[in-house]
């Protein structure tokens, strides 16, 4: 009997890809909580550059290695 | 909270919750239905979200008080206070010709298609040296000041049609500046020394 035919019928993501969803998650998360602080400075100049620079560099990390994860 | 921010907030939380739920149990992703799921929640999401936050910041970007915050910035916002309609500042704020939640940006900006963001690509500059450089104690404009940025309201109206009528075709390609006659601004050197008007606070 072959290993396809042992497995059961339920889809599963790869370990690896899960794990880098988990990355993905936290880098978002981190850069989406560093946005949200910055909605309490809007009228100040750090604010913007906190969310612009800070948040803005997690998403975008966040975001790619999301994608990159989700590639064969 | 005005209703911009809390949409931005509402969603960021909602954001965060479906990352965190993704994040938790990324087996889900293993359906269909996890999959677009993880991609509006990893990418569609987040995306709209920081557009959203960037627009709420740069709409703040341009208030009197976002300028104010910065102390070198003190003076210039002092002078708009000035009781003396010479001062052409003064005059447009004390008389609603600015808008005085956005006094400074109505007048210091460019009215070109990327004016707004040239702006604020300048003022990651002036950030630098306020926390990091030198302050120079006296600060000056990166460029003459172009009659654009005042004819961009006043051309058209009647009083200054009509008062201008000989110099509107110079006024117009910039060989005469407005500066020329109207030349009292922010004397922030002097301020101590005039009067101003009482009871009056900026934004």
């Amino acid at each position: 009997m072959s290993a396809t035919e042992t497995a059961p019928n339920v889809e599963r993501t790869a370990p690896n890809v899960e794990r880098r969803l988990r990355v993905a998650g936290v880098l978002l998360i981190l850069g989406l909580l560093i946005e949200g602080a910055t909605l309490f400075a809007l009228d100040r100049p750090v604010g913007f550059l906190t969310f612009a620079g800070l948040g803005g560099a997690l998403l975008v990390v966040g975001i790619v290695y999301y994608l990159w994860s989700i590639v064969p | 909270m005005d209703f911009a921010t809390g949409i931005v907030a509402s969603l960021l939380v909602v954001t965060v919750a479906l990352v965190g739920l993704i994040a938790l149990r990324p087996g889900l992703t293993a359906a269909r239905g996890g999959k677009v799921l993880a991609f509006f929640s990893f990418f569609v999401l987040p995306g709209t979200a920081f557009w959203g936050g960037f627009q709420l910041h740069m709409e703040h970007s341009k208030s009197t008080r976002f300028c104010m915050s910065c102390h070198v910035m003190e003076p210039y916002g002092k002078s708009l206070l000035i009781d003396d309609s010479n001062y052409v500042p003064a005059a447009h704020f004390q008389n609603r010709r600015v808008d005085r939640d956005h006094a400074c940006f109505t007048c210091h900006t460019n009215y070109t298609l990327f004016g707004d963001y040239k702006a604020k690509i300048g003022g990651l500059r002036h950030v630098w040296v306020y926390y990091v450089g030198d302050i120079p104690k006296k600060i000056e404009l990166y460029e003459p000041y172009k009659n654009r940025e005042c004819l961009h309201c006043h051309d058209g109206a009647r009083n200054f049609v009509e008062a201008h009528e000989e110099d509107l075709p110079t006024l117009r390609s910039n060989e005469t500046s407005c500066l020329d006659c109207h030349d009292q601004f922010h004397p922030v050197d002097k301020l101590a020394t005039l009067p101003a008007w009482k009871g009056a606070t900026l934004p």
